[in-house]
């Protein structure tokens, strides 16, 4: 594997690194792997991950990756204009597309993103067809019936949460968010913005336009307040006829940040599986047919704690 | 800016120079990052450091060792003897593309220990800045390990893996050798072998601080000062939250605008 540091744009430029796989070993030429920001952490990603993850995807998946900074995060300066965050991701990740297609003619983009960065490669798929699948931690899901019961029942059932409750309705416990749950000053702390969610029904729609075209997605989905259980995900998007185009892995004992070593190392294999899989299974002749889908794994770990 | 890999192919460094932007000083400045969590949370302090450093005349070059950031590797077969070579290819780098004779060293805490190892019977060397510096490589893992365990009690992963001994905090990981490296690294030991003038600036009061800097304050090329600002580095949330201690980067920046050598 080879690495080196590219700068996209002449003004303002992405700052990002690629790593190339051995040229024996480059299982897709015409195929890259994108990793983008999660939040405000820099290009490396949550605990390193995102390096740590290119490394793996190119060493042992055979595929070149670019991991890089959005403007005014990390390396990267921001840049001045119209559009929302949300939009300049989109065009800025399709700027990093048309840039290494012309220098190093990859022409099919696998997205990878934690959170803010899943949202991104999500909306970035929707409009751009040079998109051939996502993985995607903790992206858009929302609650069930199902979940609702297995989040609330344990709040019902719990005293301290009642009392909690209502000190907080008595106003003598203030209701914490963003950088006042760290007691840092705000202004020397700084929290990513997320945007809010968009409607489920929108998502609906946009995963049934990509499910359509055919895009493999793989979602990875922890222990995070609001994803409860293995099939979650298909429950909540029930809509959408999903076939061999998806794959759900939950890792209910991994944190957001994926701070675990065991979970970490789980996760980046499974991710560069999928990937191995997603290249076998769409050569470059079937790229311009009918094929609408392929089923990555039908399998989703549900794995018990280390 | 200029971001490259530069030092040796097999622990190449991941490297980013800022020229100087202004009136040109005969020196350039090395940033050494602290450990693990720590070095995430302060990457937009480093950089702001970086910038504001080259429009006072400094050229700045920002790296990460070997098996953090960028750079090549993880920390297995590591040692923080490693992470001072890679300080000495920053301090050659930094002399090259800056043309400049000598070249100040920044480190932020355990930056700061191998730092002034790095700085001792280096001639390269303008002087040292210890920010929130570790001063003592034990005392330091004394206290991620004590965390780990109080953490443990609260229901955390954060562990250390006894198999092999390797420490796992905050979601990276150290492993035994940079572990018994490290423990034998005391700033008290290093600082009165720095023949370059030192500075400690901090961002709050412990007894360590002030036991070094009573050490140190019998030099005349002493430099201390309190810039009062958040610190809790280790403090992570699940978003990624970055801190940004405004008021103690102001102060290491007016600090070389006042002191050029």
């Amino acid at each position: 594997m080879q690495e080196q540091v590219v700068m996209v744009g002449d003004d303002l430029p992405l700052v990002g690194v690629l790593s190339e796989p051995d040229p024996d070993k480059n299982s897709a030429p015409d195929t890259a792997v994108i990793l983008l920001n999660s939040g405000v952490i820099h290009r490396v990603g949550s605990c390193r991950l995102s390096v740590t993850l290119a490394r793996n995807l190119s060493e042992r998946a055979g595929l070149a990756t670019f991991r890089f900074d959005f403007s005014g995060i990390g390396d990267s300066e921001a840049r001045r204009g119209t559009l929302t965050a949300a939009q300049a991701a989109v065009e800025e990740v399709q700027e990093v597309m048309d840039h290494l297609n012309q220098w190093k003619q990859f022409d099919r983009f696998i997205l990878y993103g934690l959170c803010s960065g899943a949202f991104a490669s999500y909306r970035t798929a929707l409009c751009d067809g040079r998109v051939i699948g996502t993985v995607q931690l903790d992206g858009y899901c929302y609650q069930t019936w199902k979940s609702s019961i297995l989040h609330y029942a344990p709040r019902i059932l719990s005293p301290s949460r009642w009392v909690q409750f209502v000190l907080r309705k008595l106003g003598l416990v203030k209701f914490k968010k963003g950088a006042e749950v760290s007691g840092i000053e705000e202004r020397y702390f700084e929290v990513p913005n997320f945007a809010g969610y968009p409607p489920r029904q929108e998502v609906t729609k946009g995963l049934r336009e990509l499910n359509e075209r055919g895009l493999s997605m793989l979602y990875v989905f922890f222990g995070n307040e609001y994803y409860k259980y293995q099939d979650q995900f298909e429950d909540c998007f029930k809509p959408v006829v999903f076939g061999d185009n998806l794959t759900v892995i939950h890792h209910p004992h991994a944190t957001h940040i994926l701070s675990e070593p065991e979970e970490r190392k789980a996760v980046v294999e499974s991710i560069s599986d999928w990937a191995q899989d997603l290249i076998k299974h769409t050569q470059q002749p079937d790229r311009n047919g009918s094929e609408t889908g392929h089923r990555v794994s039908l399998s989703a770990s549900n794995e018990a704690p280390n | 800016m200029e971001a490259f890999y530069f030092g040796p192919s097999e622990s190449y460094l991941l490297g980013v120079f800022h020229p100087r932007q202004s009136t040109s000083r005969n020196e350039a400045v090395v940033l050494c990052n602290p450990f693990g969590q720590e070095y995430l949370r302060a990457h937009k302090s480093m950089r702001r450091l970086a910038i504001n450093l080259s429009k006072l005349g400094y050229s700045v070059l920002r790296f990460d060792y070997r098996g953090t950031g960028d750079s090549a590797g993880d920390l297995t077969g590591v040692t923080a003897d490693h992470w001072v070579e890679d300080i000495e290819h920053a301090i050659q780098e930094a002399v090259d593309m800056a043309a400049v004779p000598k070249v100040a060293l920044i480190g932020l805490r355990l930056g700061a220990l191998v730092a002034a190892k790095a700085a001792k019977n280096n001639n390269q060397v303008s002087r040292l800045v210890m920010w929130d510096p570790i001063a003592d490589g034990s005392s330091y893992l004394h206290d991620i390990i004590s965390t780990v365990l109080e953490a443990q009690n609260q229901g955390s992963r954060s562990r250390i893996l006894k198999a092999d001994g390797t420490l796992h905090f905050n979601g990276f990981s150290m492993p035994l050798p940079f572990q018994e490296n490290l423990s034998n690294l005391r700033l008290d030991d290093l600082a009165t072998t720095v023949s370059a003038p030192i500075a400690q600036i901090v961002s709050h009061e412990t007894e360590a601080f002030t036991n070094l800097s009573q050490q140190l304050s019998e030099r005349s090329d002493f430099y201390y000062e309190l810039a009062p600002a958040p610190h809790d580095w280790n403090y992570v949330d699940h978003v990624g939250g970055i801190l940004w201690p405004k008021p103690v980067i102001d102060a290491i920046e007016a600090y070389f605008d006042q002191r050029a050598f």
